[in-house]
């Protein structure tokens, strides 16, 4: 019981102990025959230079007067055990210091592939984009993850620019919403203007404040948190008839990370421009069931014992894909795995969105399959902040997104031409 | 962890009002200054004991903005009780909860409880809505009413415990069919072992799942 409680505290004292051994052996020999006395037990303590717990005491010192005196036999077994846990803490920091040299190793290599994949990104691909995006050895580059210095611009090109949308244009939408901030300001106590509230301007100065707030760079007085503010203002001028949803701000902010004022804004704007993103974001309520019910035929296809407790359960997934897909993952995992979602989302579009879906699902499913309702919604619903993107890409990789031969947007499509019969139902159509 | 019975409860109101901190307080006692948007829906649960009796309560923790309300509707389904917030430091929250309460009640079964709670009570200097008017809107509505603060922890227990006081003695004078699942309120098996008119099934599939 002492060796284990001792093994628990011993992290800390190591260093200081392995210093003073040597001490404390020699007036270990001295005093092993002898009862102690008082005034040698203080000098003592004072060389330990630490406040000796009570275990180190145990082992170290004789006992107290008024206890008979350790035998031989005991202070020899003493000393043994604590050898044996000197030696056992220097065999843990050796140990200790391979690992980190490994993990050192491990950064530099990866510092590496970075830095090679970034030449070869810069030299190669970019120059060439149009003939070689599609090529095998870029779909696996970028399927390793794009160098963060040419991340924005890969997202860019990828995302493209169908709605032709310039600089200049952005200009003219920014300088709209500020003279629409500035009458808001000044009438700000016209009842007219209170219901607008909601809709726009106020919704997004308080959005803001709770977009990435432990980052400490959207809010308030924060480096970003103007041009967050412009990019979201903008858009609510040049689309009015979308307005400002919750889940905007986080997709603006992972853009203003990686790109240029204007350029986030032209990349936001052809973002939210995709069929699924205008689905969500318009709340069609009808389409998203759509979305739900294909990605439910992909999900029982991939994983079926899961997808089966889930249905025992009544877990749709509407309560964890709303807050992923409209957020595109950036509020549910942790930033870097989410840019890395956005990499090979950008690459191979909304499917993607769902195949990572299910890749969390995946990842998860042994300790998912042991939950009731509420566990799984909570989990689902906050997912456990350490995770590490090689598990879950190495997850989505397993994903397979054909079911019956058919591609995803061929079980989509089908869906949508279905009509609502099948759906209508609150649970989804599943079997063709 | 075994329960007599489970409450869904649904929270709802203006975005920004507090449901998140609410929730957060109840379940996890503490207070967080600027907490996440919710986006959809995000879940709690709790036990709690009302005359001797263990209940669970499944909390529904929907999103605020306008555009979600779609979303939120299909929520109502299966609610026993409903906490329907509004901040007294800001009148176009108080404002908008007849539409809310429509909402309510045109989506969820009939004998649904609602509490509604004007929140934010620290922010005594900001105050838009004086506690009168909360309390006259809940008499005119048949709500129970109560101002609290997620921020200090004033009446959020008392909010989310009355509620299930409420519900709890609707279920004992017969208002409540407790073995309809669409009224919200699940048989645990604590109860169901104690009850031989109820089958078995039942509490089996409760029996499943863990403790909150």
């Amino acid at each position: 019981l002492c060796m284990l409680w001792w093994l628990n505290v011993f992290k800390t004292l190591t260093l200081a102990l392995v210093n003073v051994s040597r001490d404390c052996e020699c007036s270990l020999k001295e005093r092993s025959s002898t009862r102690p006395q008082a005034q040698v037990s203080v000098t003592r303590r004072k060389n330990l230079e630490f406040e000796p717990l009570s275990t180190t005491a145990l082992i170290l010192e004789d006992r107290p007067p008024n206890l008979p005196a350790k035998s031989v036999e005991e202070a020899l077994r003493h000393k043994q055990e604590y050898d044996e846990m000197v030696a056992g803490a220097k065999r843990r920091e050796m140990k200790e210091a391979q690992r980190k040299k490994r993990q050192m190793k491990e950064r530099f290599k990866q510092e590496d592939s970075i830095a090679n994949a970034m030449i070869i990104w810069n030299n190669d691909i970019l120059p060439n984009w149009n003939c070689m995006r599609n090529t095998r050895r870029v779909r696996e580059l970028w399927w390793q993850g794009l160098p963060p210095s040419i991340r924005g611009r890969v997202w860019s090109l990828a995302i493209g620019n169908e709605l032709n949308i310039t600089p200049e244009l952005y200009e003219i939408f920014l300088s709209r919403a500020k003279e629409r901030w500035r009458c808001f300001n000044e009438t700000i106590l016209d009842n007219d203007v209170q219901a607008d509230r909601e809709s726009s301007l106020d919704l997004i100065k308080l959005d803001i404040s709770r977009t990435f707030p432990s980052l400490f760079i959207f809010q308030k007085g924060g480096p970003y948190h103007d041009l967050l503010h412009s990019v979201l203002g903008a858009y609510t001028c040049y689309r009015p008839d979308v307005g400002y949803v919750q889940g905007m701000s986080f997709i603006a902010a992972v853009l203003i990370l990686n790109l240029e004022e204007a350029d986030a804004f032209i990349a936001f704007a052809n973002l939210l421009n995709k069929p699924c993103q205008m689905a969500f974001f318009r709340v069609d309520h009808e389409l998203m069931l759509k979305y739900f019910a294909a990605f439910e035929v992909f999900f029982e296809e991939n994983l079926p014992r899961l997808f089966s407790h889930f249905q025992i359960n009544n877990l749709t997934p509407d309560l964890y894909l709303i807050d992923w897909i409209f957020t595109l993952y950036s509020k549910s995992l942790p930033l870097d795995v989410a840019c890395r979602v956005w990499d090979v989302f950008c690459r191979d579009g909304e499917e993607f969105l769902f195949r990572t879906a299910l890749g969390i699902l995946r990842l998860y499913q042994d300790v998912l399959l042991q939950m009731d309702f509420i566990h799984i919604a909570q989990f689902l619903t906050r997912l456990p902040e350490g995770m590490a993107p090689d598990s879950l890409f190495s997850c989505i990789a397993a994903t397979h997104m054909i079911s019956n031969n058919r591609k995803w947007g061929q079980v989509f499509s089908a869906l949508t031409k279905d009509g609502n019969k099948e759906i209508a139902n609150h649970s989804p159509a599943l079997r063709s | 962890m075994a329960y007599a019975y489970l409450f869904k409860y649904i929270i709802i109101g203006d975005t920004g009002v507090g449901k998140s901190c609410l929730l957060l307080q109840f379940t996890d006692k503490r207070f967080q200054p600027v907490h996440d948007l919710t986006i959809g829906v995000e879940f709690g649960a709790r036990m709690i004991t009302i005359d001797g009796k263990q209940i669970k309560l499944q909390i529904w923790d929907t999103a605020g903005q306008e555009s979600f309300r779609s979303i939120t509707r299909s929520y109502y389904r299966g609610a026993a009780g409903a906490l329907l917030v509004y901040d007294i430091t800001r009148r176009d929250t108080f404002n908008h909860l007849t539409t809310w309460l429509e909402d309510a009640r045109q989506h969820s079964n009939s004998n649904m409880v609602i509490m509604l709670i004007g929140n934010k009570s620290d922010l005594e200097s900001r105050r838009e809505v004086k506690k009168e008017e909360g309390e006259a809107f809940a008499r005119e509505h048949g709500l129970i009413f109560m101002e609290t603060s997620a921020k200090t922890a004033s009446n959020v227990e008392e909010a989310f415990i009355n509620t299930a006081k409420e519900i709890y003695e609707k279920i004992q004078e017969g208002v409540f069919d407790i073995n309809n699942e669409a009224n919200g309120i699940k048989i645990g098996p604590q109860h169901a072992a104690t009850n031989s008119t109820l089958s078995g099934s039942q509490g089996g599939q409760q029996a499943g799942g863990g403790c909150c």
